[in-house]
């Protein structure tokens, strides 16, 4: 059974009428990395926005645990059940480093004592010390902006990370240090779904969707082997 | 919880914005406090003034209502059909006075007698009526000795008396008629008060006309019947008091007037004493048969019915016509009149104070919307993030809710506490120029009359300690013995709970309201359009 699972999906730009999905079914299992990769345009953030229950698709389901999400509380779902790291991190900014991420647990219900010395460890374990969790997310620097980012998705233990860019503003040793936390975080059982133009990035996953101008049709699929198949994706630049 | 302390963290940090709002919210609190303080201490101060006066009553005959009813609509008035009506016209009798006192509504009732006489050489009348200086109980009177032609005057004026003598002489039926000693007006200053309902010849006298005769407690004097100088009474004085508030206006304009209208020449004993004197006179006279005028005292009686509250009183009318009070006689209550005119500057108050708060909050309420508007909007961003990460609209806006009511109420108990503070010296001092302002207007019409206006709105003004009030007197007609009636000038206090629970009421709709825009503003966000604009 797919954790997530996209079905005939299509979404169109109410405001410009420009269908961005065509027709797409994915399907994304427990304990592996997907990325999602595209030109510019291709829908990507779309469809990293629809897998989230930001956004609703014009056609077509998305299954959560083979549950239509629309029919899900969209509210739970995307603080229980999936985390976003935004392409701009989307911070809190009046608030430090540790504040963003207890009020993701907050929100999420975690009733769990000691938020604070949790989120402290969680940030220490992206990349943060204990001074710079402390820091307002306004005098943190991109890179560690994104590794708060990272942090608050992953404070509540989601079932599925949605990532968009998440290594997009980190340098190349770092970029490795959070694939390996994803990695780590794949292996517990967690499905990891990354949209990213990093082929570092696209190499550590275990599959990759391509998006392609609708002309062609195509997406590539690599096994968790690495090794490449053919899969039919129907996507519209 | 989180919310809570999410709103808490929210206000410590963005302190600018939030110190805005509670600046403009400490005006309103403050603002509102006062004028809810106003008007609070106006109902106070009516409640209580109206639980402290004795509210009696009197009946009266209707002359206005007989005018009119002899009036026909468009035809001249006919001077012969009202003097006829005049004339069917008597006031009411002891005994018809009694039938009405056993209206339901009737707490009290109780009656005076009130009989005429003359001095002798050994005991004069005080009359001022010749001198052109106000005098008043605590200022040095002058006086002299009574003209033959006052002393004997026809009286016109004091109902159907005959001659009027230079002293009235009132019989009062219990200790709860003599109302100007009840309410503190007069006070006894040496010996008592004759004994309730005593038939023995005692009574009291001013201090005044005790003074002035070399009069003191247990001194006995004579009387002399006006209309028969060979009948006297004798007189032991049992007390002596002193009359704080009445105040003698005499002087060239008021000539004509009798030293009987002299409060200073009013001598009170008890009712059965008085009408044993003048039932003898009576008796007398009839027997006296050589005479065509009656030469017996003429005695005058007068009811006054006590209630317990005004709705007693206002539902006496309609008790008292249901025994048989005729349409040609009236109630009236001069105690209610008095207490009436002593609120108005109150009322005034009150009525600015309310069109004030009406504008204070209109005016308020629309600036914390406008500002709640532009919090929304600058904050549109975090509600974006908030609802991406799944916090839901609702909890989003009862955060900000959280907010705005934290603010306020600190501010609002601030504000409280400012408030009345401030109350009541503001309460005061615009009390004071309402006094000021009626005084001003009763002022400029003695200017514009170039006397005093002797219609019964204001003549002089003194201050009278006890009250803390300014006092207005309330002419009586002619203006000769003028009584006094306090405005409310001063109150102590005006901020109570009442005041406070009112203020957090209103504390709490503005919130309300000025909230409602922000919840409109979060429940329409969309947060990917929040964020991809960002973006």
């Amino acid at each position: 059974m797919s954790l997530l699972k996209l079905e005939n999906l299509s979404y169109i730009y109410d405001s410009a009428k420009v269908k961005v999905l065509d027709q797409i079914s994915y399907e994304f299992d427990e304990g592996k990395i997907y990325a999602v990769i595209g030109k510019s345009g291709a829908g990507k953030t779309t469809l990293l926005s629809l897998l989230s229950g930001l956004a609703s698709p014009s056609e077509g389901k998305i299954l959560f645990r083979e549950k239509d999400i629309s029919s899900l509380d969209k509210y739970k779902y995307r603080s229980q059940y999936v985390g976003v790291v935004f392409q701009s991190f989307n911070l809190l900014q009046n608030l430090t480093a540790v504040e963003n991420v207890v009020l993701s647990m907050d929100i999420a219900g975690i009733k769990q004592k000691n938020k604070k010395e949790f989120a402290t460890e969680l940030l220490g374990k992206v990349g943060l010390s204990v001074d710079e969790s402390k820091r307002r997310v306004l005098k943190l620097s991109g890179g560690q902006q994104q590794r708060v980012a990272i942090a608050r998705a992953l404070s509540y233990n989601p079932d599925v990370i949605l990532a968009d860019e998440p290594t997009g503003n980190l340098d190349g040793e770092t970029q490795e240090e959070i694939m390996s936390i994803f990695r780590g975080l794949a292996n517990e059982g967690k499905s990891i779904i990354l949209v990213t133009h990093s082929p570092i990035v696209a190499k550590s996953a275990d599959v990759v969707y391509e998006l392609h101008d609708l002309s062609k049709n195509k997406a590539k699929k690599k096994d968790a082997q690495g090794k490449d198949a053919q899969n039919k994706v129907q996507a519209v630049v | 919880m989180y919310i809570f302390k999410n709103a808490l963290r929210s206000i410590s940090r963005s302190k600018g914005r939030n110190i805005l709002v509670g600046i403009i919210v400490l005006v309103i609190a403050v603002s509102t406090c006062v004028a809810l303080s106003i008007r609070e201490a106006a109902a106070k101060a009516k409640e209580s003034t109206l639980d402290s006066i004795q509210i009696t009553a009197q009946i009266s005959v209707d002359r206005q209502s007989m005018m009119k009813n002899s009036t026909t609509t468009g035809v001249a008035p006919d001077r012969e059909s009202m003097q006829a009506a005049f004339a069917g016209a008597s006031g009411l009798s002891l005994d018809e006075m009694q039938v009405y006192a056993k209206a339901a509504s009737v707490k009290a009732f109780s009656y005076t007698l009130t009989s005429s006489f003359n001095g002798t050489d050994a005991m004069k009348p005080i009359d001022t009526s010749s001198t052109s200086s106000t005098t008043s109980s605590s200022s040095t009177t002058t006086a002299k000795t009574p003209t033959n032609t006052q002393q004997g005057q026809s009286a016109g004026g004091f109902g159907k008396m005959g001659a009027q003598g230079s002293f009235t002489v009132i019989g009062y039926s219990t200790d709860s008629a003599m109302t100007a000693f009840v309410n503190g007006t007069s006070t006894i200053t040496s010996g008592a008060i004759f004994s309730e309902g005593t038939s023995d010849n005692v009574c009291v006298i001013s201090d005044e006309l005790a003074l002035y005769n070399s009069l003191s407690v247990g001194s006995v004097f004579t009387l002399v019947n006006p209309n028969n100088t060979a009948e006297t009474i004798q007189l032991t004085v049992a007390g002596i008091y002193k009359n704080s508030q009445a105040t003698v206006t005499t002087g060239n304009t008021m000539g004509g007037f009798s030293a009987a209208s002299d409060p200073a020449n009013e001598i009170y004993m008890s009712y059965n004493a008085l009408k044993a004197i003048t039932t003898t006179s009576i008796a007398n006279a009839a027997a006296a048969t050589s005479t065509t005028a009656s030469t017996a005292l003429r005695e005058q009686v007068a009811g006054t019915y006590s209630f317990a509250d005004v709705e007693s009183y206002n539902s006496f009318d309609a008790q008292a016509r249901a025994l048989g009070l005729a349409d040609t006689y009236t109630i009236t209550s001069s105690d209610l009149t008095s207490y009436q005119q002593s609120l108005q500057p109150l009322e005034n108050l009150s009525k600015f104070a309310t069109y004030f708060l009406i504008v204070v909050l209109l005016i308020g309420g629309i600036i914390l919307i406008v500002l709640n508007i532009f919090n929304i909007r600058e904050r549109k961003y975090e509600i974006g993030v908030l609802t991406a990460i799944g916090m839901k609209k609702g909890k989003v806006s009862l955060q900000f809710i959280t907010e705005l009511f934290l603010v306020t109420f600190t501010c609002i108990i601030i504000g409280a506490g400012v408030g009345a503070a401030v109350s009541v010296p503001i309460t005061n001092s615009l009390l004071k120029s309402q006094v000021s302002s009626a005084q001003a207007a009763a002022a400029s019409q003695t200017t514009s009359f170039g006397r005093s206006n002797t219609n019964g709105t204001t003549n002089s003004t003194t201050t009278n300690s006890k009250n803390t009030g300014t006092s207005n007197n309330v002419g009586a007609p002619g203006a000769i013995v003028t009584k006094t009636t306090n405005y409310i000038s001063e109150v102590s206090s005006a901020t109570n709970f009442t005041v406070i629970l009112q203020l957090m009421g209103i504390g709490i709709i503005l919130t309300l309201v000025s909230s409602c825009a922000a919840v409109i503003f979060v429940l329409r966000y969309e947060p990917l359009k929040i964020l991809t604009n960002r973006d």
